[in-house]
């Protein structure tokens, strides 16, 4: 045990120290729950859509490989440098029970056959699905992007606040329990230590005070 | 003019046509377990050298591309090279034009998005009349506008709709503007070259304008599933198609509805579409349809062996069925790649 100062004026900090740690284990075991209803919450939506995005990017490769079986991959390649064009989202962020997580705008990524860049005459229709399934697949990625990230933060922070809650709860709040018991018994033992030093004192006082007068009456 | 020795092309191509790869062959390549399978038994065809040649660079699924690709060049430069000097090549340069313009949309593409040259070059089948070093020259320009100019120096007849529309090009900045007038062209100016009545240009003539039927129609089917406005649809039409003219097109697109559309084409040659699946027509999947009509065109331009053999049908005939096989190589071997059952794989190829 590290070294404690067996007093009184100690004694009451400690006190104070385990009762402040306890009100802090309670706050954070309350900020526990709320972080996993949230993430409950959140984790529904990410298994629908994580489901989704597995049935779509089946679905595009399915496409992506007739497309490249029956139009070669050069003509699908040629199609693609046509529709290589870069998108910027709009990343902002918000609280949750402390916790930054990012707000993606919502942006439909996917677009019609007169938006690809190419002409529609001299594409294939498989192209043109292919095109098509993907843009529905980053439109998902997008999507999840944002849930998942939440999901990864709040994550986190519920294992750093578990983590917080279990070093209060195993360490810290045991630890200055037992050195108030270490400082309750020093004090204790003291207090009982006196106790017979002064019962030893007044016998001996008694004991001088009867002497002198039995030596005058011989 | 000079007068072609159809005598000795209808040897000739017909002797390439004994190479073609038959059902057995075909069906030998779909038994196969893997791809390594599929290069095994196509060593065994008229492609070995092709694979040999490919398989030092490449192997697996692209060296068989590469090694196909290669072969589907080669048998359209061979038969350039019989007919050199005669009548003839002019047909066969139509035939081939095909991959002349989409070399060159593949390069404006590249350019417009400043693509590196050695991937546009990657991207390119010099099949058509623009040879390899011809391409490679075009896709070393720095941009578009430059394309456009060596294009109209060395005179090439494509630079023509590219310089009109470079401006508005420019000003939208929306490739497609080219694009477009392009496909235009190419189109418009093989039905010129066929203009006549001799039997060859009316061989070419039917096919091409079949040719445009089926390109307008699987663009109709484009602007019906994305709901574009019917008086825009003339814009993305070609004129000149043999069953279908513009206002029957556009009556099509007034429709709204690929099954009403579909079921619209009766009485024209298109009607076997009316035969497929109505949940096709639900999920307006038209992909499915344009393999009909892919299969429909294969059909047509691989019947024009029965014609005429002292004709350029023979040739027209030889082209189509290259393509059909070189379309099913690709199927199954990227079919192995995937593990897509046999079934399925049979289910995705062209027409055998």
């Amino acid at each position: 045990m590290e070294q404690v100062n067996p007093t009184r004026m100690e004694l009451l900090k400690k006190r104070a120290q385990i009762r402040l740690a306890e009100q802090g284990r309670d706050l954070l075991r309350e900020k526990m729950d709320a972080l996993i209803r949230e993430f409950f919450k959140i984790m529904d939506t990410v298994s629908d859509s994580r489901e989704k995005l597995e049935l779509v990017a089946e679905t595009a490769q399915r496409s992506l490989i007739v497309a490249l079986a029956v139009d070669d991959s050069v003509a699908l390649k040629s199609a693609s440098f046509a529709t290589r064009k870069g998108f910027t989202l709009d990343i902002r962020g918000k609280n949750v029970m402390g916790v930054p997580v990012p707000v993606i705008e919502k942006k439909r990524l996917s677009r019609s056959i007169f938006e690809r860049g190419y002409s529609i005459i001299g594409v294939s229709g498989r192209i043109d699905e292919v095109a098509e399934k993907y843009e529905a697949e980053l439109d998902l990625v997008v999507e999840l992007a944002e849930t998942e990230t939440s999901l990864k933060r709040l994550g986190g922070e519920l294992q750093m606040t578990r983590r917080r809650v279990n070093a209060l709860e195993q360490v810290l709040i045991p630890d200055l329990k037992r050195q108030e018991k270490y400082i309750e018994t020093t004090i204790d033992e003291r207090e009982r230590e006196d106790l017979f030093r002064l019962k030893k004192v007044k016998k001996i006082i008694q004991r001088k005070k009867i002497a002198p007068q039995s030596r005058d009456r011989t | 003019m000079i007068r072609v020795d159809y005598g000795y092309m209808n040897a000739r191509i017909r002797g390439m046509k004994g190479r073609l790869l038959n059902r057995d062959a075909l069906e030998r390549l779909i038994n196969k377990p893997d791809v390594e399978g599929v290069m095994v038994e196509l060593q065994r065809t008229s492609y070995r050298e092709e694979i040999e040649k490919a398989s030092v660079r490449f192997s697996g699924m692209s060296c068989i591309e590469t090694a196909v690709r290669n072969d589907f060049t080669s048998a359209f430069r061979k038969i350039l090279g019989h007919v050199h000097g005669e009548d003839a090549e002019k047909y066969i340069r139509i035939l081939l034009n095909r991959w002349d313009v989409q070399n060159i949309k593949t390069i404006l593409r590249g350019k417009n998005i400043h693509a590196p040259a050695p991937e546009i070059m990657d991207c390119l089948v010099p099949a058509g009349e623009l040879d390899e070093v011809t391409l490679a020259e075009l896709v070393k320009q720095p941009d578009v506008k430059s394309v456009i100019d060596l294009l109209a120096t060395w005179r090439i007849p494509y630079a023509q709709p590219l310089t009109r529309s470079f401006k508005e090009y420019f000003e939208r900045q929306d490739l497609p503007v080219l694009e477009y007038a392009l496909d235009r062209f190419s189109f418009d100016h093989a039905l010129e070259m066929v203009k006549g009545d001799a039997y060859d240009n009316q061989i070419l003539r039917l096919m091409i304008m079949a040719e445009i039927d089926v390109t307008n129609l699987k663009t109709v089917l484009k602007l019906i599933r994305d709901r574009a406005p019917a008086d825009e649809a003339g814009q993305y039409l070609l004129k000149g198609g043999i069953s279908l003219d513009l206002a029957k097109l556009q009556s099509l697109v007034r429709t709204g509805s690929i099954e009403a559309a579909v079921k619209q084409l009766k009485g024209t040659p298109y009607e076997f579409l009316g035969k497929v699946p109505a949940e096709v027509f639900i999920q307006e999947k038209i992909s499915v349809i344009e393999k009909e009509l892919d299969k429909y065109l294969i059909k047509k331009g691989v019947s024009q062996f029965f014609k005429d053999p002292l004709s350029i049908a023979l040739a027209v005939g030889y082209l189509w069925a290259k393509y059909n096989e070189v379309t099913n190589i690709r199927i199954i071997a990227r079919c192995k790649t995937a593990d897509i059952s046999e079934k399925e794989l049979r289910e995705e190829l062209l027409y055998v």
